[in-house]
């Protein structure tokens, strides 16, 4: 071929512009080009003339493939066979810019083609967030990884007419905005944990005994927990829970979403499982929100199902999803519950029992109350939306610490009542109070991460009481938890400081209702607390442990469990006279300087 | 036989440090450098650029960091979308994947510059590509590394 030509030494005079045809001819008719392609480049020498087409043929045995699928650009222009390559300027040294085209290369594959090569990289850094534009915008939202990650879902659930169902789907959005929750959702051994002990999951769990395998594989859990907060999917499932939901209580007020499914569901839930299962196990993200909450929203079905001999046997995959089905089903009623208890923040307007209004006032601090969650957990049957006005009024006064929360919160009360039921924040009261460890965790998590490690070791035994949604309402303000933090570090400097001092710190604290009065006396109390779990004064052992876990830690970490509260100068006695007899004869000072060390 | 469609390219530059490197870095490398340079090429609607995650694209500015602070006018390209595309996906499984990613050496301009000469024949204004050895030849730049 005349233009394959190899390198000679009239190459060095190729530095001409081989397109004036004035007559130096070893020089004109050679060029070097650079072909350029992703990744590398090469030279080659052409003559001249040659047309694209050749240069095409001759690149296409250099790089083995197809003269169809080059693709030749030069200054941003796509060169055509028929040009000749000195005609479009193509001088000595100038670079060419080579495009080999995948074999099956055509407009259809280019949109595949583009998916995955723009959006894999796109999708590197992994939104948590945003995915549910996956779901609802698959066209747009490809292209935005970074804007998914900005305009999380949050407030934006679409306005459904579904009413009230999305407005709880707001407000549970807002309180999952909240850091304090995210934060606990995130903690999946919390989560799996408190999976574990609802009575529903461990109902479910004796009778499908894979439904564990969901928790030991943290992957199927950390998703999970992602769908939890992934709101618009729990929307997505609702729509499709709708048409098919079968009125069973269309009057009951507190109808939970999905307590009416029924046997005619089953087929078209677990269509949607076996869909969304197979996804779910190839670990997509959005469809497995889909599989999920199904379930979850179907989460019923396992009991009606199995209540209802009639009823067909489920498919035996259905079988299989029946062990996710509560794992969402909990963390739904998790997340929900977590928000409608965050949301109710002590409003009492959830709790409908008057009682609390007292207890309530007492104590600027969701601690030390006597508020009878009970009513809340024991009464699952809570008529919500008339009881919820009539405390409102009482009540008012008693949140006094809580108002600023509570403006926000009040009307959206009254439609997640309705939504939430009763029965959620019931269960999952219920679970937290069975296991006060995980409650203990829950507070933790939520409002003093600061503070968690030395509360976990504290407060393994706190109280059965229903004080513990008290505790969460009030923990979910985030002035509560500030006040609280800062109380706790002034109890903890001052007991660095001077432990003395502490007993004398007892009266304030009564005064702020965390210590009873004088029923519980100070040393006393302080080690048996933990032995107190009853609840014959429900201010008196909370707040004694409260007070209790900060002397103990300090205790423990002194080191000197027993006497800490007893009088320093007891201890350091003999400490003192020797400091006496070197002549340090500054009393306090030899003291403070024995209990610095 | 139809005229080629030309497609507009543009650069788009922003400063990452918001206008501080202006001020500050005559203090604190003795040398006057009017930004740090963080660019993007946009074409066919789209703003691509390179980051430790490879390849990435959005849509004008569409980034983090919001509306560029400059807009270079490039050129203008023959190349269709789906050539480029091709161009791209071979790119980043090559010299562009995600690992290969070095602040200095081999950054989001140095990707921008090779794409604008693909695409256009011509290389981005110097005084970005210029930064990385810019820095480097400082003390306190090489220091600082």
């Amino acid at each position: 071929m005349p233009h394959i030509i190899s390198r000679t030494p009239r190459m060095a005079q190729g530095g001409r512009p081989s397109c004036l045809p004035a007559g130096k001819n070893t020089a004109s008719s050679v060029t070097r080009v650079i072909v350029k392609t992703p990744g590398k480049q090469e030279d080659f020498m052409i003559a001249d003339d040659t047309s694209v087409r050749q240069f095409k043929e001759k690149l296409s045995a250099h790089f083995k493939c197809q003269v169809d699928q080059l693709v030749l650009v030069f200054m941003g222009r796509l060169l055509k066979d028929h040009d000749i390559l000195s005609q479009r300027g193509i001088l000595d040294g100038h670079t060419i810019h080579l495009v080999i085209k995948s074999k099956h290369s055509s407009r259809s594959l280019a949109h595949s083609s583009r998916k995955p090569s723009t959006d894999e990289p796109c999708h590197q850094d992994k939104n948590t967030k945003g995915n549910s534009s996956g779901v609802h915008q698959p066209a747009g939202a490809n292209h935005s990884p970074v804007e998914s990650a900005v305009s999380a879902e949050p407030g934006v659930p679409r306005m459904h007419t579904q009413g009230l169902e999305v407005l709880s789907l707001e407000r549970i959005a807002q309180i999952l905005e909240n850091p304090g929750i995210q934060q606990l959702l995130s903690n999946t051994d919390f989560m799996r944990r408190l999976i574990s002990e609802h009575p529903d999951m461990q109902q479910l769990m004796q009778q499908n005994p894979e439904v564990s395998h969901i928790f030991d594989d943290s992957d199927v859990l950390w998703q999970t927990l992602e769908l939890a907060r992934n709101l618009a999917v729990i929307q997505e499932i609702l729509q499709i829970q709708q048409p098919a939901q079968n009125l069973e209580h269309p009057s009951d007020p507190q109808s939970h979403v999905g307590s009416e499914t029924t046997r005619g569901e089953d087929k078209a839930l677990s269509q949607n499982s076996a869909d969304f299962n197979d996804q779910m196990l190839s670990s997509s993200h959005d469809p497995f929100g889909g599989n999920l909450f199904t379930a979850l929203l179907g989460g019923q079905v396992p009991e009606p199902v199995q209540s209802s001999p009639p009823s067909p046997p489920p498919p035996q995959e259905w079988q299989e999803q029946l062990p996710q089905l509560p794992t969402a089903r909990v963390i739904y009623a998790s997340s929900r519950d977590l928000s409608s208890t965050a949301s109710a923040s002590a409003t009492p307007s959830k709790a409908n029992q008057t009682s609390r209004a007292n207890t309530a006032a007492s104590s600027t601090y969701g601690w030390s109350h006597t508020c009878d969650v009970e009513q809340l957990t024991g009464s699952p049957a809570l008529p919500s939306i008339e009881l919820t006005q009539q405390p409102q009024a009482e009540d008012k006064d008693a949140t006094t610490s809580l108002d600023s929360s509570d403006q926000k919160l009040e009307d959206d009360l009254r439609l997640l009542d309705e939504q939430t039921g009763s029965q959620i924040a019931g269960s999952m009261t219920q679970v937290l109070l069975n296991n006060p460890s995980l409650a203990a965790q829950m507070m933790l998590c939520m409002s003093m991460p600061q503070l968690s490690e030395q509360w976990r070791q504290q407060l393994p035994a706190l109280p059965q009481q229903t004080q513990l949604s008290d505790m969460l309402t009030a923990l979910a303000n985030p002035k509560t938890s500030q006040a609280i933090l800062q109380i706790e570090q002034g109890l903890q400097l001052l007991a660095t400081e001077a432990p003395v001092l502490l007993p004398w710190v007892a009266p304030y604290l009564w005064g702020l209702g965390w210590l009873p009065a004088p029923s519980c006396s100070y040393p006393d109390t302080v080690p048996g607390a933990w032995d107190v779990p009853d609840m014959e004064e429900p201010k008196g052992p909370e707040s004694c442990h409260k007070s209790g876990t900060v002397l103990q830690s300090l205790q423990s970490r002194d080191g000197d469990p027993s006497h800490l509260l007893q009088a320093p100068e007891i201890r350091f006695s003999k400490q003192m006279e020797s400091l006496h007899a070197m002549g340090f004869g500054n009393h306090q000072a030899n003291l403070q300087a024995l209990i610095a060390t | 036989m139809e005229p080629p469609n030309l497609y507009p390219v543009k650069l788009y530059v922003y400063d990452l440090s918001k206008g501080l490197a202006r001020r500050l870095s005559p203090i604190m490398l003795g040398k006057q450098l009017e930004g740090i340079w963080h660019t993007s090429i946009v074409v066919h609607k789209d703003e691509f650029f390179f980051g430790s995650g490879g390849i990435s694209s959005c849509p004008p500015g569409g980034t983090l960091l919001g509306p560029p602070d400059s807009v270079v006018d490039v050129g203008s390209t023959e190349v269709t979308e789906e050539i480029f595309l091709e161009y791209l996906s071979s790119l980043g499984e090559s010299l562009f994947r995600g690992e290969a990613y070095n602040l200095f050496e081999h950054n989001c301009n140095t990707f921008s510059n090779e794409v604008a000469q693909f695409l256009t024949g011509r290389k981005i204004p110097s005084y970005i590509t210029d930064l990385p050895s810019e820095v480097l030849s400082t003390t306190s730049g090489a220091c600082s590394l």
